[in-house]
């Protein structure tokens, strides 16, 4: 298709998505920059309240902690789940393939919901526990480092499936050659793992783990619903804790720009590490 | 799959194993749920828990169904879902058909789809309750506001999931209708949109479901006018065990049912752009 009057046209339906991407999502974020940084005139006291605040550093200590453990589990598991269900047909698998990816299909708040009820005190977890003698144990107690490790486990839960799904991408691409000829020279299994699938499927990893560092960063409902905003503090829920409880708009949007300041370093980091890996220029 | 064929034995017990664990890990959660959207609260509170229902009671079910608050929250998440769907669709679909015939487009579109989902929600929500208060939609009882917002926040996800069908149209058809003096915007719906249709299709229901699922905006603009997940939210943290999970369940038919009927696709690796 060629003329100047197809060009016009490409660019608008370039243009208004675009447009209103920008208006509905940029336009606020730049205008919440603007206020964080306004106290009757150009200031840096919110800010400086924002720091003086020992409840920022706990949310800031947890949004590491949270994100960081979070990743840990979902790839141990979403690795495990794309080589076992990314593998032959068993009876089980078109079973476990729906469960698989059922964690990710019910509604967040929803799991969450029935993460709560597994997690409580005397939750099916403890009554579990009860019956072989054990527990029980203190899941979302505030404060309590099990409910670090609640939090971690749900936060997991919801994701593995996005991680399982990409990684079995990867695994897809990787040339069925290979492991023929790792066969004919009478290579074991675990070494057909370490020296062909795990090295092949770096590219999927690193970017699965880019683009779920980014997102695990951004945790929110998770602490919100399980823990309170003070049980597992995370910098979103510390926001939300000064914009309705506290009623500080203003210290609100600074601890939100910190966040995104966080977020936005963290993206140009994987995206430096993504590239150097040239994943970026093989990628459709 | 590529995995070699003389795979031992173990491996063989250890992929059931994991399997079976899966299913469990999948299925007793939301049985748990259903067993107490089905029994009297007292047997949820017993301690030791109930494993099997002692009593099957409908009362929850009627109760939720019965609340002015339910049924006006259900017609909220359906109106505000279908609406960005719709704009999602059609803006993403846009979107993806120019990338699709420009590679500068393409370039610009990829980047900017990526960074595009990067901003914190908390980062835009905060300053967009002070826009939608000036334009009075913030709280509003039609969710234009959560509408439009839903909208953008799925758009690259609609074009995502469309502009490998648009990718895939050989431009020899399009050259053709051009020959015959059709414009650049008819070319677009007589002869492109109906090859992807399909793919659009995905589209209007992944981004109903990413509406129909999404917390946190919803949470902080429609304090009142409340939608499904601010509504089961305040059951689950502050209600009683029985409606809430009634509630879930409410929520839970129509995101399992889409899915499930994506699997295909999202097996396939098509929708692999899916993030939220």
């Amino acid at each position: 298709m060629g003329g100047r009057r197809a060009n016009i046209t490409l660019w608008i339906f370039a243009g208004v998505p675009t447009l209103f991407v920008l208006a509905v999502l940029l336009a606020p974020a730049v205008q919440g920059l603007v206020l964080s940084f306004a106290r009757g005139g150009p200031s840096t006291a919110n800010y400086a309240a924002v720091l003086g605040d020992k409840l920022f550093w706990r949310a800031l200590a947890g949004n590491l902690i949270v994100p960081a453990g979070s990743l840990v589990v979902e790839f141990a598991a979403g690795l495990t789940l794309a080589m076992v269900l990314g593998g032959r047909r068993g009876h089980l698998s078109a079973l476990a393939d729906i469960a698989a990816i059922l964690p990710f299909a019910i509604p967040e708040i929803v799991l969450l919901a029935i993460a709560r009820y597994l997690f409580m005190p005397r939750g099916y977890l403890n009554g579990a526990l009860a019956l072989i003698g054990a527990g029980p144990m203190p899941w979302l107690i505030p404060g309590s480092p099990w409910a670090y490790a609640t939090v971690i486990v749900v936060d997991a839960w919801h994701v593995t499936p996005v991680v399982m799904l990409i990684l079995v991408a990867g695994l897809h691409t990787i040339p069925p050659e290979l492991y023929e000829a790792a066969r004919l020279d009478g290579a074991g299994a675990f070494a057909v793992f370490r020296h062909i699938t795990l090295p092949m499927l770096t590219p999927a990893m690193l970017a699965a783990l880019v683009l779920r560092g980014i997102d695990a960063l951004r945790i929110f409902s998770t602490t919100l619903v399980l823990t309170g905003v003070e049980g597992v503090p995370v910098i979103s829920t510390y926001a939300y804790h000064l914009w309705t409880d506290s009623q500080q708009p203003r210290l609100a949007m600074a601890a939100s720009v910190i966040l995104a300041a966080i977020i936005a370093a963290t993206s140009l980091a994987g995206l430096a590490m993504l590239r150097r890996n040239a994943w970026l220029n093989t990628a459709p | 799959m590529n995995t070699p064929d003389a795979s031992p034995r173990w491996a063989a017990a250890a992929r059931v194993v994991i399997e079976a664990a899966v299913v469990l890990a999948a299925a007793v959660p939301i049985y748990l749920l259903i067993k107490q959207a089905l029994t009297p609260d007292l047997e949820s509170f017993a301690w030791p828990p109930h494993w099997l229902p002692r009593n099957i009671t409908a009362a929850h079910i009627k109760a939720i169904f019965a609340l002015a608050e339910l049924r006006s929250a259900l017609l909220l998440s359906l109106a505000v879902a279908a609406a960005a769907a719709m704009v999602a669709s059609a803006l993403g679909t846009m979107l993806a058909y120019a990338m699709a015939r420009r590679e500068g487009l393409r370039r610009v579109g990829m980047a900017g789809l990526t960074a595009a989902r990067l901003l914190p929600m908390i980062a835009v929500a905060l300053p967009l309750t002070i826009v939608l208060i000036h334009l009075g939609l913030y709280d509003s009882p039609s969710g234009l506001g959560l509408a439009l917002i839903h909208a953008a926040l799925a758009i690259p996800t609609t074009a995502l999931t469309t502009y490998g069908a648009f990718a895939a149209i050989p431009l020899e058809q399009e050259e053709a209708a051009f020959l015959d003096g059709a414009s650049a915007l008819r070319i677009f719906l007589a002869v492109d949109v109906p090859q992807a249709k399909l793919a659009i299709a995905a589209s209007l229901v992944l981004s109903f479901i990413m509406s129909w699922d999404e917390f946190g905006f919803a949470l902080l603009i429609q304090v009142t006018h409340r939608t499904m997940p601010p509504l089961l939210y305040y059951y689950t943290v502050f209600g009683d065990v029985g409606p809430a999970s009634a509630l879930a369940l409410v929520m839970l038919g129509p995101a399992v049912a889409v899915i499930v009927a994506l699997r295909p696709m999202l097996k396939s690796g098509a929708l692999k752009g899916i993030q939220r």
